[in-house]
């Protein structure tokens, strides 16, 4: 009787372990993002964010669950502000208010994450892969955009796994920010499209 | 008495083996000392766009906490960062001189440097790398109590270089290289006992007062 209460105990404690070892992880990212240094064009643009992408929690493996829904629609509003005069957000293309000019509709392709026991490498790191879609008021297309964005914490000591992909996490979103606004007015489609609106603009 | 004399000469050995080496190289293009008036602040920004790896945050809270003066603010890395978001990214902050005067062509940012009164930009790059572990230590546990027995070694390297812009004038101010070693030791004798080098204290404190005297003799009041 007593060696079946050992075997018990040992064969618990052994599941408990394996189980710890094999948990989930699950991060929800809600960080406030610094407002954004820049100077706005004068253009009216409405963004396109739906539920989906407002509720969006990546799994990049079975065993990981990260929520960045709610931060990058804080994020990607309060990038696109410094970006255009005056800037709307909507959840479907029925709600574009009118006056707009220029229409974006935001879509996560894809998030990847590599921790260090697979990696051997001593950092946490991230991918966000978004898609843009640019648009005229009138359904139009401008621009197919894809964006990567990488984040990566300094290293992994004295982290745990979740503060780690969630810091990681935060660094991506934050390059995704940084990224848009500095390349969104070189991509050719954008600026050429951009000038001839001006010209119309000031024809008109 | 001889046990005790034993004692002495075998810490004083330790202690002394437990030593680092450091060197400060400088080069100022100048010998005049940088303007700094009563208010104005002091950045120190650490590499973050190598993959392989980032200069160490505390390494750059030590130094800010060295060259802090009554005279200055040092203003946090975070607080700079977010205060000029998007601009000093990893992947965004400008990694030149040339970058840096490209980027205040944009009035905004330079509307914001003024703001904030950053003078002083400084850049910094490096790291701590530990190799050459040496020996083996086993430590073990019964009923009749536990210890350890045997000896570690390992060495570490720091090497850290400041590169300091006028970000009201926009020009290089000065270059500060700091390498320092030392090795550091674990002896198990029934407890083990940690002999560690001071690498790193002695890497900022060597880097804040070199950048530090640059400072502090010209600032002026009001």
């Amino acid at each position: 009787m007593r060696k079946h209460w050992a075997r018990c105990l040992f064969a618990s404690s052994a599941a408990l372990l394996l189980g710890a070892c094999a948990g989930s992880t699950n991060i929800m990212i809600e960080q406030t993002f610094p407002s954004v240094v820049a100077q706005p064009q004068a253009l009216h643009a409405t963004l396109v964010f739906d539920q989906a992408f407002r509720s969006y929690v990546a799994t990049p493996d079975e065993h990981t669950q990260i929520g960045i829904g709610t931060a990058q629609v804080e994020l990607l509003s309060n990038a696109f502000r410094g970006l255009f005069t005056q800037v709307d957000v909507v959840t479907s293309r029925d709600e574009i208010p009118p006056g707009t000019e220029m229409v974006i509709v935001a879509s996560v392709r894809e998030v990847q994450v590599s921790v260090p026991s697979e990696s051997y490498l001593s950092v946490y790191e991230v991918w966000i892969k978004y898609n843009r879609e640019i648009e005229t008021a009138d359904g139009a297309g401008i621009d197919s955009w894809f964006l990567p964005a990488y984040g990566k914490t300094p290293d992994s000591m004295l982290l745990s796994r979740s503060t780690a992909i969630e810091q990681a996490a935060i660094v991506a979103l934050r390059d995704a920010g940084a990224k848009l606004l500095l390349d969104f007015f070189r991509i050719p489609a954008i600026y050429a499209w951009m000038q001839e609106h001006e010209n119309q603009k000031v024809q008109s | 008495m001889r046990t005790r004399d034993l004692s002495v000469l075998l810490a004083s050995g330790l202690a002394a083996a437990c030593g680092s080496t450091t060197t400060v190289d400088e080069f100022r293009a100048t010998t005049h000392l940088m303007q700094i008036d009563a208010g104005d602040k002091v950045v120190i920004l650490g590499r973050r766009d190598a993959g392989s790896y980032e200069t160490d945050r505390s390494f750059v809270e030590c130094l800010g906490d060295e060259i802090d003066d009554a005279h200055f603010e040092v203003m946090s890395e975070d607080a700079f960062i977010d205060a000029f978001y998007p601009w000093f990214e990893p992947r965004t902050a400008p990694k030149s001189l040339a970058r840096v005067q490209k980027l205040m062509e944009r009035d905004f940012v330079r509307a914001r440097i003024e703001e904030t009164r950053v003078r002083y930009l400084v850049w910094l790059d490096g790291e701590i790398e530990t190799s050459g572990h040496a020996g083996s230590m086993s430590c073990a546990i019964g009923p009749a109590g536990g210890g350890c027995l045997g000896f570690s070694s390992w060495d570490k390297t720091a090497f850290f270089e400041a590169v300091v812009w006028d970000l009201k004038n926009l020009t290089e101010e000065a270059r500060v290289r700091v390498d320092s070693e030392g090795t550091s030791y674990v002896i198990g004798v029934i407890a083990p006992i940690p002999l560690l080098s001071p690498v790193r204290s002695q890497a900022c404190s060597g880097m804040g007062e070199q950048l530090k005297s640059y400072f502090t003799q010209v600032a002026t009041e009001g």
